[in-house]
């Protein structure tokens, strides 16, 4: 394994404002949190409260407006942070490439020998359930199959710190149940730190050790959970647990305002 | 995604049908021609009549006549379609990677692409001769703006979430470059190109028309001149089987290209 050791995130007062043709717009404000080395820490926030925008900031791709963001020991500034791994919501796999041409891309960008980069490639398809699937292009695999290859092309290069925004919405239910367990299982070897965004409070706990709940836009953190559940989970059952029902309704008590205030705010235009 | 042999069997099938269809077609119209020109329905000056074509075209090529017209005619296309597809891609890339420079020439761009070529043909007639050159810069003036364009295109719009993808797995500028934007950007000079031929052969075929001594268009003019519709529609006929080889063997390297992309239901 490339894997290095996982990091601590860090984010301090961080805001990020962009310039609209209204005026000044602020995304996310003034927010502050930190992931321990190793944990699963989920963001629940309602629609538009800049949860992307913040996984953007933690990598690179979006600049801090104030505030900053630390990996390990080393601030996030100008440029994206080395052997950071993210998943997007939408597919990122390249369209004129195969899944294991995808896979073996971070290899190859970091100039590994062709035969070693097509051997583990191979490897991780197998890993992420699609061996056999190595010439197949993405537009010839199922939603689910090209979430699985993008899942193996990110964990290939074992990135000490993981974002994920969203990576399962798009699935039909039965689907994403199986990728998250998949999830937890590669997790449990790989260990990096991760940080996952997703709306789903149930998806949420499910996933993690820490639940972090962020206001309606502009974002701020509103509370912080712990999630004492025992590993290892199964993602369905569970939410059969008592525990997890009262976790559920603690935090959801949270949430609803957040996601009534902006379902208001965006049924008002 | 592999079709049964059920399916495959009925798509031979379909498939033979069709091209037993087209050319049966193809048969009835020159027999119609061909009698109604021997029974005086439509008059032979005008439009010839499908034997005395096929026998001046065979003669054509039995006496080696047409050769040097056809090597003519390829020789201005295929230097036009390179001049203008090299000058298209460099160009489009300046321009996509130097967002001055395209501001800057944009306007320029915008009428040179707008003028009709053809009112351009004289001048390039008059500025080049009536050699091999005027042909070239004719075929140029409509390659190089129809390459450059995709080039641009395909730069310019490639999805804002692959290049973060690549970036965030650690590539450089070079690796976006060779695994984003030119694959991007391949795409659409290659579902350009087939057009670009087109034109190349329509824009050496003008010019041969305007002033030229040999290639196809010349034979056309030439027959023109001497009120010879035989002589017209057999350089015609030519020019149609030429073009349609072309255009063939590019929709088969166009195939082998894009191999990558899903195919409408």
């Amino acid at each position: 394994m490339l894997s290095s050791r996982p990091l601590l995130i860090t984010l301090e007062r961080v805001t990020r404002t962009f310039e609209t043709p209204a005026g000044e717009f602020t995304a996310v404000r003034d927010v502050s949190f930190r992931v321990s080395a190793g944990r699963f820490v989920s963001l629940v926030g309602p629609s538009g409260c800049g949860k992307t925008t913040l996984l953007g900031m933690i990598a690179g791709l979006v600049p801090v407006s104030e505030g900053r963001i630390v990996l390990g020991d080393r601030p996030v500034t100008g440029g994206v942070p080395p052997d950071i791994g993210y998943l997007f919501q939408r597919d990122a796999l390249l369209p004129w490439k195969t899944a294991l041409q995808n896979v073996a891309l971070p290899l190859a960008i970091r100039g590994r020998p062709g035969a070693e980069t097509r051997a583990r490639a191979t490897e991780w398809l197998r890993r992420v359930g699609l061996a056999g699937f190595e010439a197949y292009y993405p537009h010839q695999l199922s939603g689910g199959m090209r979430k699985r290859v993008s899942l193996a092309t990110t964990l290939i290069y074992g990135p000490p710190v993981l974002l994920m925004d969203e990576p399962f919405s798009a699935l039909d239910v039965q689907t994403r149940n199986l990728m998250e367990n998949e999830l937890l299982e590669l997790w449990a070897e790989t260990r990096n730190t991760v940080l996952f965004i997703t709306h789903d409070l149930e998806e949420a706990i499910a996933l993690s050790d820490e639940v972090i709940v962020l206001t309606a836009g502009p974002g701020r953190v509103k509370a912080s959970y712990p999630i004492p559940l025992p590993r290892p989970r199964n993602v369905v059952e569970i939410r059969f647990r008592e525990e997890f029902t009262r976790l559920y309704e603690q935090i959801w008590k949270d949430l609803r305002d957040e996601v009534q205030q902006s379902y208001a705010r965006a049924t008002r235009l | 995604m592999k079709s049964s042999k059920a399916t495959r069997a009925r798509r031979a099938s379909d498939r033979l049908r069709l091209t037993i269809g087209r050319a049966l077609l193809l048969a009835a119209i020159v027999a119609a021609w061909e009698a109604g020109a021997r029974a005086g329905v439509i008059d032979p000056y005008f439009v010839s009549r499908p034997s005395r074509l096929g026998h001046t075209v065979a003669g054509w090529f039995a006496g080696g006549f047409i050769y040097p017209h056809i090597w003519a005619t390829v020789q201005e296309a295929v230097l036009g379609l390179a001049v203008g597809i090299a000058g298209g891609v460099v160009v489009g890339m300046l321009f996509a990677f130097f967002p001055f420079l395209s501001g800057l020439f944009h306007p320029l761009m915008v009428v040179f692409n707008a003028t009709p070529r053809i009112a351009l043909a004289p001048l390039f007639i008059v500025w080049l001769g009536i050699g091999l050159a005027s042909k070239v810069a004719m075929v140029v003036s409509l390659v190089f703006f129809i390459i450059f364009f995709s080039t641009y295109a395909g730069l310019r719009d490639v999805d804002v979430n692959l290049i973060n993808h690549v970036r965030v797995m650690g590539g450089t500028r070079r690796d976006l470059m060779r695994h984003v934007l030119l694959p991007s950007a391949l795409t659409w000079i290659f579902a350009s190109l087939r057009a670009c031929v087109g034109f190349a052969v329509i824009g050496a075929i003008i010019g041969e028309y305007l002033g030229a001594d040999r290639g196809i268009g010349w034979i056309v003019q030439y027959g023109e001149s001497m009120f010879d519709s035989n002589m017209v529609i057999s350089g015609l006929l030519v020019l149609m089987v030429f073009v349609a080889t072309l255009d063939g063997s590019l929709g088969w390297l166009e195939r082998r290209f894009s191999h990558w992309k899903q195919k409408p239901l």
